[in-house]
């Protein structure tokens, strides 16, 4: 704190309390947050969502979301008051001195317009800069984002352009009227590890060199780490402690802190093969495959599954992991390759297979929202399956469902008779798990399972899945891409790129030294919670040697 | 001259009053009415202040009736449809008045017609009376009581031919959805074909090769309307076919028809209620034209389209008997149309959730 002046503050909020619109009242969802933000600082909000995190971002722009209105208390920007400046007032200033990055630059951009005419129109509406000047300017930031060919990447549409670069031409874009402050919601969690570093890595250098202060919203906080200088924890609308990120990081003062720190510390014992020379439960021999006339998306991947074990496939977006896990369950029959369930061939399309061999594989999706049936009664949901593989009715059917509900750790008496859109994210998870135990399988295959939710929720469904599988002997593949939850749950570990097994091996083994190439990028990218990680891997590495660029 | 003072009286009373409580609308509305008033006056007299009056007071009722009519209906439902009951504007309200309006004269027609329908009461276009409401046709029948019996006779068959047609059109819909392949293609190509003939002339056509029972009207007119129901359901369940519980159900081994009553059913239902309120309009209109020349219901079944064109030289005589019938259709319509377009309103997200 002591590196910014109080003189220098450029945004001030005093008790802002922000309602939202449910249910036909209007109830409070931020309750009172102070924020003071100096010119030039990084100020990081964390916090699970729900803590009104993003609320509190549009909050600074002088913005209410829809459905949202302030309810008391003043945000001061510059000297000016903007929760009762005129809409006009407000709209002067976004775009031009308070800047926003979504979280999503896909959607975000307009897929009809070149990037650099969606660059210069803010500078050009607000006289700022002549269209010839601004485009220039752009070329310049696409320069210091380190974007490839920076005179000529802007005249290409979004869809043109990979997912890391849009990100950080769209942090070039808030930056074209050089405005006083930035405001990045999320702007990295839908990105690869690897193509995350590079963004970082443009974001905090181009905030450091036009001394530009930023608000950084994230979930993550090893990401929170490298870009803030302060950070304040929220917690359902209220702030938890503000602390600079040194403190933060080494000294939390308060529970909630200490257990959203604590997080990563879930780590069971890792598993072994068995040796007496029993077959694999699942075996993916030499499998190949593509979508209808496309080019192959998997090629010669081979790894076998042992019962009771965890397989975690881990790999960047495209690199095949979920293909493999349609290729194994059916939806998508292999061009070539096979796969034995317990040394027996299995039909290559899931219309082929028996009932008995659909059981014995179930799958958990990543998006409970899509998962699950919105009109389906949570009962009907989880009974479903135990009704049709094991022909259960009435009061058997029932308890049955009241057991699974159990083992998920819901209340059966609360949850029974509700639909999913009543449920949070981490319970629809949890149906999720219970629909897949219902078929009493001895393979789950978890897609993505824990990427959606928030730390604390994701630790909860881990920690349920892997006390599952002490019980119930289930086998797990366990596809990620976040190294921290194969890490915590692993017992081996199968590393694909570009529809290749680039290395497998148990999880000890795979975690030491010396690695494949590919392997040590994946573990090297990972955001630790050190503050200084990002400045020490950019000296090792060097910072043309991060990102997409040390993929090829 | 008494009235027209008291007409302004009133206005100019309104908007001030309005102005003071500073509801802006209200006073915008009232003050530009007033102003409006005075050019009318001047120009049509007083019979026109009269006509302003009148349709100001029939929307006041409307309105009036609408409010009522809500309230009424969100203390008589349960809970969770009075929410979004509460929701609804005055004009679905309106809507759905008269949709019950014409239900209740429907059901009850043999009591609340005081002459049957194709009884001859009296002489040929005897004037109107207390006896005769809106006095009688070319054949001496009552026009109020075939008016009430036709609300049965047109809408009952309108009703039974949208139903068929959403029935076939739905669940070719979900199965071309399900199936996808060639048996999507086939379907697909074959509403292609249904609907690149006018419906008007296709209809004509089929009811001179069938013959014009009304059961073949029914399936006649199903038929060519069941493909836009179709579209729109394959559509809606093409969204709903991708999703993860949907290949959580395929991967479980479940049947086609599973998927189709447990899976999708139930999440396309809002825009397929909202496709059949449309749909009813279309072929409420299309049996009242067929009716209409004389190829729809036949007489003496009383039915709108038809008293239309019996009565129709009376236009020419300044008598706007054939009008009323007229005028049922297209309040129906209307009405149809007010509680339609809520529905979708809400089924299309376009509120927040």
């Amino acid at each position: 704190m002591s590196k910014f002046k109080d003189k220098d503050v450029l945004l001030n909020v005093r008790d802002l309390r922000i309602d939202g619109f449910s249910d036909e009242t209007w109830v409070p969802i931020i309750k009172g947050v102070d924020l003071t933000l100096h010119r030039g600082e990084v100020m990081g909000l964390i916090g699970e969502s729900g803590a009104g995190k993003s609320t509190i971002g549009a909050a600074a722009m002088g913005y209410a979301r829809d459905g949202t209105r302030f309810s008391s208390g003043s945000i001061e920007f510059d000297g000016m008051e903007l929760s009762t400046a005129t809409e006009a007032e407000r709209r002067a200033l976004r775009g031009s001195r308070i800047a926003y990055v979504a979280q999503s630059a896909a959607a975000s951009f307009n897929p009809a317009h070149k990037l650099i005419d969606q660059h210069t129109e803010a500078p050009v509406h607000y006289r700022i800069k002549k269209r010839m000047e601004s485009q220039e300017d752009a070329m310049t930031l696409y320069e210091r984002l380190r974007l490839p060919n920076p005179s000529e990447i802007g005249f290409r549409y979004p869809h043109q352009v990979s997912g890391g670069q849009l990100q950080r031409a769209m942090t070039a874009m808030a930056m074209s009227c050089r405005p006083d402050l930035i405001i990045f919601d999320e702007p990295t969690t839908a990105l690869d590890v690897t193509t995350q570093i590079e963004v970082l890595a443009a974001i905090r250098d181009i905030v450091d060199q036009f001394q530009t202060a930023a608000i950084y919203i994230t979930h993550d906080l090893a990401v929170e780490a490298q870009m803030a200088d302060t950070i304040k924890v929220l917690l359902k609308g209220e702030e938890v402690e503000e602390q600079s990120t040194e403190k933060m990081l080494d000294d939390p003062q308060e529970d909630y802190t200490k257990s959203l720190w604590a997080v990563r510390s879930f780590q069971r014992p890792q598993k072994q093969r068995p040796s007496d020379g029993s077959a694999p439960l699942i075996s993916v021999k030499n499998i190949d495959a593509a979508y209808t006339g496309g080019v192959k998306v998997l090629d010669d991947v081979s790894f076998d599954i042992y019962p009771g074990m965890t397989v975690a496939v881990v790999g960047e977006s495209g690199s095949g992991k979920s293909t493999t896990a349609r290729v194994i369950t059916g939806l998508l029959p292999p061009s070539q390759g096979e796969i034995f369930f317990k040394g027996q061939p299995l039909p290559p399309g899931y219309k082929d297979r028996t009932r008995e061999q659909l059981r014995q594989a179930q799958m958990i999706y990543q998006m409970a929202d899509t998962a699950l049936n919105p009109k389906v009664k949570i009962c009907d949901i989880i009974g479903r399956p135990a009704e049709f593989y094991s022909g259960l009715s009435g009061p058997a059917l029932k308890q049955r469902v009241d057991e699974l509900l159990d083992l998920i750790e819901l209340d059966p008496a609360k949850y029974y008779n509700r639909y999913p859109p009543e449920l949070s994210g981490g319970q629809k998870q949890r149906i999720g798990i219970a629909r897949a135990l219902a078929a009493q399988p001895e393979f789950i295959i978890c897609d993505e399972v824990t990427s959606a939710l928030d730390q604390l929720v994701a630790e909860g469904i881990l920690r349920l899945l892997d006390r599952l599988q002490k019980d119930l002997g289930l086998a797990y593949m366990f596809i990620t891409h976040d190294l921290a939850t194969v890490r915590s749950i692993a017992d081996e570990v199968v590393v694909m790129q570009n529809g290749k097994v680039v290395e497998q091996g148990p999880k000890d083994v795979m975690f030491t030294p010396p690695h494949h190439a590919y392997t040590d990028l994946l573990l090297s990218s990972v955001p630790e919670m050190d503050p200084n990680w990002l400045t020490t891997l950019l000296e090792e590495r060097g910072v043309d040697n991060i990102g997409e660029a040390a993929t090829q | 001259m008494t009235f027209a003072l008291g007409y302004y009286v009133a206005l100019i009373a309104s908007s001030c009053a309005a102005a003071f409580y500073e509801k802006r609308s209200l006073f915008m509305m009232l003050f530009s009415l007033t102003l409006i008033s005075f050019v009318v006056g001047i120009v049509g007299g007083e019979g026109a202040l009269r006509f302003i009056a009148t349709s100001a007071g029939l929307l006041a009722l409307a309105a009036g009736v609408s409010y009522a009519f809500k309230e009424f209906l969100v203390q008589i439902s349960r809970p969770s449809l009075a929410k979004e009951l509460k929701t609804a504007p005055l004009t679905a309200a309106f809507g759905m008045f008269v949709i019950f309006t014409y239900a209740v004269a429907g059901i009850f027609a043999p009591w609340i017609a005081p002459y049957g329908e194709s009884e001859i009461v009296t002489s040929a276009f005897a004037q109107r009376d207390e006896n005769l409401l809106l006095g009688a046709d070319q054949l001496g029948r009552d026009v109020f009581s075939r008016i009430v019996y036709g609300a049965r006779n047109s809408v009952g068959l309108a009703l039974l031919a949208t139903c068929l047609a959403v029935i076939i059109g739905a669940l070719s819909g979900l199965l071309a959805a399900v199936k996808g392949g060639w048996f999507d293609n086939l379907m697909g190509r074959t509403a292609d074909v249904i609907m690149s003939v006018p419906s008007l002339i296709f209809a004509l056509l089929m009811l001179s090769i069938f013959g014009t029972a009304l059961w073949v009207i029914v399936i006649i007119v199903a038929v060519i309307y069941s493909p836009r129901v179709f579209r729109l359901t394959r559509a809606v369940a093409g969204n709903i076919v991708v999703m993860d519980y949907i290949e959580a159900a395929k991967l479980r081994g479940e049947g086609d028809w599973h998927l189709i009553r447990k899976e999708i059913l139930p999440n396309s239902t809002a825009p397929l209620i909202a496709e059949f309120g449309l749909e009813f309009c279309f072929v409420f209109l299309l049996i009242a034209g067929l009716s209409f020349l004389g190829l729809g219901i036949q007489p003496p079944t009383a039915d709108w389209g038809s008293m239309v064109r019996e009565n129709a030289t009376l236009i020419s005589f300044g008598d706007i008997t054939p009008l009323i019938p007229a005028g049922a259709i297209a309040l129906l319509t209307v009405a149809v149309n007010f509680v339609v377009d809520w529905m979708l309103f809400r089924s299309s997200g376009l509120k927040e959730v």
